[in-house]
């Protein structure tokens, strides 16, 4: 497998060919291949994730290879994770995210080796790389280890946390009461409870996963849009025993900045190395997942009001995209603390730049360009290749 | 909907107080608002933040003080020792007409998760206070006598009627408004209409101008006493938001006595059908009342029940 050249911007021009694996008929794809054609370059071809994880896929020699989401595709969802649930498998089933990782790992390292042996071949990207930000607790201890702010982890050592009444012991040894708990394999905040350690024993956890019980008193999890709040013991039990079935990452909740008092945080798409686009995104809960009620906010008030704060919040992301130095493109969360005068890294997402039509940055190599454009030009420009109209040129 | 960080106090733009290591330039100590709030990230405790305020800026010229979040974790105690540090600072804080305690959003503590503490020792020890402001969960107010606080607003998801009734058993004769949010009864709030009624008497505060009875569960009640209390013919401007307000309350206000006389009245958070606050606006916006009924709310359907929310409880 070729690696791209983090500064190749001269070389051989050759046409590029890119292709994407993905789920044919997501948005993702779509968007990635409007924007590999606008650069001239010939139609992608999309491999099926269902394809990879039936084995049944090749990769053309020299093509240039993206790797995108598996999300969002019920067949590939079961084929990735149906084997945690047997016959009650749902799209819309909240657990099951070690046995997701398991299945995507597997298939990324396929992929990696499938390329490998393909001649000329490039993967834009690293899978590793990919596999790492898909585990919240090595991401956070890279970014922790490289000196990237972030918020401070429940150290689980050797022994993952097993439930909620190991949770909340292990919380009250740690002094943290408020906290994220997340699915440490999940993504698009499947799973992600914000809970508080109140006072007189009370606690509360504000999550999208709705509790259900079965009629023979069995615990099903089912991600909603609607964020709700439990604060029953007996809830909380059940949503937290249910949720440690799979690892966990546990770290502190530090107030986010507002903006009209809706907690604030920034999604920055670092490409290849540099900060290309931001947005802002401002909810009512927690959490600011665009599809659980969160909505874009003002990102020049944020530059006004950050002043310098806003150049240190740049940096912060680019630096935490460093700590992945073979991935093309990364969306990293940063969070602001009230005040926007400091902030904290909260992820980093291997396929976080579905950001449709938003602008790239006044001022960065993306400006004008969408974050598909700007990541083909990325790829061009890292790989040497040139776009197949530049590269018939006489 | 949720309590919201003061951006302006008592006429002044809010400026917090930067932490340790910004080396930052300070505003004229009477062009701002002050607040004092500990940084998340860092690790000054609020009574080194107090220190600092105090060894930094000249005080004797502070008009307006805030206090945020004093603590990363404010769910057992009162902010008892950040009240008395600005109550034992009395001369060094001569010109302080303005001062609210807890500012802090849900991002940092639910708003009825904020103990709360009785504020009158602070009055007591400010003669000359114009302005007090607090958020949380209050649970206590003793009666005082002041006669300069032209302004109280007592912000909260559920507020003990103890505090009502300290209030109402108070002698303000300069108060020109009056804010309270009574919040839900699953959050502390237990006031009853028979707590309100020398507040609604008219004869406690003489100079009341605008009275708030807010996030209320009553809200309906409360309107119901409104409309034949005293105290409305006094007032320019009266609100009953962010409370549970439905077409009997509307029908009561409408079927009392006269509210033409009002500059405003909020109604804000309500859940009024659409002919009853056409009928509100009809009778009220002739008369050149200003009428807030934004925010029109739905009941929620939940296992077959309707539920009514207040703007701010939890």
């Amino acid at each position: 497998m070729r690696q791209p050249h983090p500064h190749a911007t001269s070389g051989p021009a050759r046409p590029a060919h890119f292709t994407v694996v993905g789920n044919p008929g997501s948005r993702r794809v779509a968007l990635f291949r409007a924007a590999a054609r606008a650069a001239g370059c010939p139609e992608p071809v999309v491999v099926a994730w269902r394809d990879v994880l039936c084995g049944e896929y090749i990769l053309a020699e020299g093509t240039l290879l993206r790797i995108d989401s598996p999300g969002e595709d019920d067949e590939v969802d079961q084929l990735l994770r149906g084997s945690a649930f047997g016959p009650d498998w749902a799209p819309a089933r909240a657990e099951g995210s070690a046995a997701w990782y398991r299945g995507f790992t597997a298939a990324l390292r396929s992929i990696a080796g499938t390329a490998a042996a393909t001649p000329g071949c490039t993967v834009l990207g690293d899978v590793d790389e990919i596999a790492a930000m898909f585990d919240k607790r090595r991401a956070h201890t890279l970014l922790d280890t490289a000196g990237v702010p972030v918020p401070p982890a429940l150290d689980q050592g050797t022994r993952p946390v097993a439930g909620w009444e190991d949770l909340r012991t292990r919380l009250a040894a740690s002094g943290l009461r408020r906290v994220f708990v997340k699915p440490a394999h999940g993504s698009s905040g499947s799973g992600v409870a914000a809970l508080v350690l109140g006072p007189l024993g009370r606690a509360s956890a504000t999550t999208s996963a709705e509790l259900v019980r079965t009629a023979d008193g069995q615990v099903r999890l089912f991600n909603s849009l609607r964020v709700r709040r439990y604060t029953d013991e007996s809830d909380l039990c059940a949503l937290f025993d249910a949720l440690a079935a799979d690892p966990l990452h546990v770290e502190r909740w530090l107030p986010k900045a507002t903006q009209q008092g809706r907690p604030a945080d920034l999604r920055v798409l670092v490409t290849a190395g540099r900060a290309t686009h931001a947005v802002l995104r401002t909810s009512r809960h927690p959490m600011t997942n665009l599809h659980l009620g969160g909505q874009r906010g003002d990102l020049d008030l944020v530059r006004d009001i950050a002043g310098p704060g806003w150049r240190r919040l740049i940096d912060t992301a680019e630096q935490a995209a460093g700590c992945f130095p073979r991935s093309l493109s990364i969306g990293v969360d940063v969070l602001p603390a009230i005040g926007w005068r400091s902030h904290a890294v909260g992820e980093v997402n291997a396929f976080g730049d579905l950001l449709p039509r938003l602008p790239g940055l006044p001022g960065s190599a993306a400006e004008g360009q969408d974050t598909y454009s700007a990541f083909v030009t990325a790829a061009l420009n890292t790989t040497g290749a040139a776009a197949a109209t530049q590269g018939t040129l006489p | 909907m949720s309590a919201q960080h003061l951006t302006e106090f008592h006429g002044l733009p809010v400026f917090d107080l930067p932490p340790r290591s910004a080396e930052a330039e300070l505003p004229s100590a009477d062009a701002v608002a002050w607040r004092l709030r500990i940084d998340w990230n860092e690790s000054e405790e609020f009574g080194e933040i107090w220190q600092r305020f105090l060894n930094d800026v000249d005080t004797t010229r502070v008009a307006a003080l805030i206090i945020g979040a004093w603590n990363e974790e404010m769910y057992d105690e009162a902010p008892s020792d950040e009240l008395q540090y600005v109550i034992d600072a009395v001369p060094r804080f001569p010109a302080l007409k303005a001062f609210f305690l807890a500012d802090i959003e849900s991002e940092e503590n639910e708003i009825s998760w904020i103990v709360q503490t009785d504020l009158s020792p602070l009055l007591q020890a400010y003669p000359a206070l114009e302005e007090l402001g607090a958020r949380g969960a209050h649970q206590e107010f003793t009666p005082v006598h002041h006669a300069s606080l032209r302004t109280l607003r007592l912000e909260s998801g559920g507020m003990s009627a103890a505090v009502v009734r300290g209030i109402a058993e108070s002698e303000l004769p300069a108060l020109e408004r009056l804010e309270l949010w009574l919040g839900s009864e699953e959050y502390g709030g237990d006031t009853t209409v028979a707590d309100l009624a020398p507040l609604l008497s008219g004869a406690r505060f003489p100079a009341l101008r605008h009275l708030g009875l807010q996030d209320s569960e009553i809200e309906d009640a409360v309107a119901e006493a409104i409309a034949h209390a005293p105290v409305v013919p006094t007032l320019e401007s009266l609100a009953l938001s962010m409370g549970v307000l439905t077409d009997a309350g509307a029908e009561a206000l409408l079927s009392g006595q006269p509210l033409t006389h009002l500059k405003r009245l909020d109604l804000h958070h309500h859940f009024l059908s659409d002919a009853m606050a056409q009928r509100l606006r009809e009778t009220l916006e002739p008369a050149g009342v200003e009428l807030d009924l934004s925010e029109q709310e739905k009941a929620e359907d939940s296992g077959g029940r309707l539920w009514h929310y207040v703007a701010v409880a939890e």
